[in-house]
């Protein structure tokens, strides 16, 4: 493919102004790309006949290549099957159970409101409708609270940009 | 009656026999359509990659569990917006390593270069394709001694020799996930080999060679 000509077109001059050990004039990282085969064919070229004469730079991509090899060998443990939760809904659930949480905000505000006229107009005490003014002011400071934390994180959502 | 009347309806082993050769763009194209056995083949078959990225990028597991279960809730949540054809997996990675970040951000840590003491090796496990018991050991401790000195790195360093040395995804594809042109990747990913080198030479158990 065409990692090799992508590549080219995107690399432009090097960025980096180091040279690899025995001082030749090309730029260290090409070593990486040679060993990764992401060079175009000049540069790998280049590297290739400087490696023959070149045992410094020879020996750092041998060295290079062992460390590639090792991390890639690495194995590591990995969660049964029981310790994932169950397989992501798909839309339709997701819609019927957004649906279903409306449900329940407009039943429940419609319920509080119910009652808070209730006691409102009712014939309660000054300290029975304090208690339930204040209980349900509460929860819905607390319910506000949630709300400006969760408002506050959405523009910073890098998820909803994420490359398609 | 047909031929096709004739058969025996194909039984649910046989459903996924047939759905596990497809590829993974068809089944997410088969998971938009509401196909709920192509939706968890296709999340059985993201567990592990997005489990092992965030591990490598976050050195704990359970931190590693829970950004994984969340990228694939995710992915899940946000399938409609893959253009069609695109593969899935560097869409899967970027939302991974993206949460990874956050998580780390919010908690105004590093990975742990300290791995736990009832864990000394951080989860690494031997392989088994070693050619004998010496080699075998030999080659784990020097995968140990590499994931130890990855986890002294900087994120950036780490988390590009980590998207190209251990998942082995392409220049193209590391990009991708970076958001980073083409030929950041090799210079990025070259100081981070030599960042990596020079850890392990100052490293007890001096130089690595193998």
């Amino acid at each position: 493919m065409n990692e090799r000509k992508t590549v080219r077109q995107a690399t432009g001059p090097p960025r980096e102004s180091t040279h690899p050990p025995c001082g030749r004039r090309f730029a260290e990282e090409l070593l990486s790309g040679y060993l990764d085969d992401a060079l175009t064919q000049g540069d790998e070229q280049r590297v290739r006949l400087h490696l023959e004469d070149c045992a410094e730079c020879r020996a750092r991509v041998e060295e290079m290549t062992q460390l590639r090899e090792v991390i890639m060998t690495t194995r590591f443990q990995t969660p049964a099957d029981d310790q994932w939760d169950e397989t992501p809904r798909g839309a339709a659930s997701r819609l019927a159970r957004s649906a279903g949480w409306l449900l329940v905000a407009v039943w429940l505000v419609s319920v509080t409101g119910f009652v808070l006229w209730g006691v409102a107009t009712g014939p309660q005490g000054w300290f029975e409708k304090s208690l339930v003014f204040g209980g349900l002011s509460g929860l819905a400071l607390l319910f506000v609270s949630v709300l400006l934390d969760r408002l506050r994180v959405m523009p910073g959502d890098r998820y909803r940009g994420v490359e398609k | 009656m047909t031929i096709e009347s004739s058969l025996p309806p194909p039984t649910a082993a046989a459903v996924a026999a047939d759905l596990s050769a497809l590829g993974d763009g068809e089944l997410v194209e088969r998971t938009r359509r509401g196909d709920a056995a192509a939706a968890d083949l296709l999340a059985r078959r993201c567990r592990q990659p997005a489990y092992l990225l965030a591990l490598q990028l976050l050195r704990d597991p359970d931190d590693a569990l829970d950004v994984a279960q969340d990228a694939l809730l995710r992915l899940f949540t946000h399938l409609d917006r893959l253009q069609r054809g695109r593969p899935v997996r560097p869409w899967l990675y970027a939302i991974v390593r993206n949460r990874a970040r956050d998580l780390m951000r919010h908690r105004g840590r590093r990975p742990r270069a300290a791995l736990a003491a009832d864990d000394p090796e951080g989860g690494v496990v031997l392989v088994d394709d070693s050619p004998g018991p010496e080699d075998a050991a030999r080659r784990h401790e020097l995968q140990v001694r590499v994931w130890h000195a990855l986890g002294e790195l900087s994120e950036t360093q780490r988390e590009i020799l980590v998207l190209r040395d251990y998942q082995d995804l392409s220049y193209e594809e590391i990009a991708g996930v970076l958001r980073v042109p083409l030929g950041t990747v090799m210079s990025r990913l070259h100081r981070a080999r030599r960042a990596l080198r020079e850890r392990l030479e100052n490293a007890a158990g001096g130089p690595f060679h193998e």
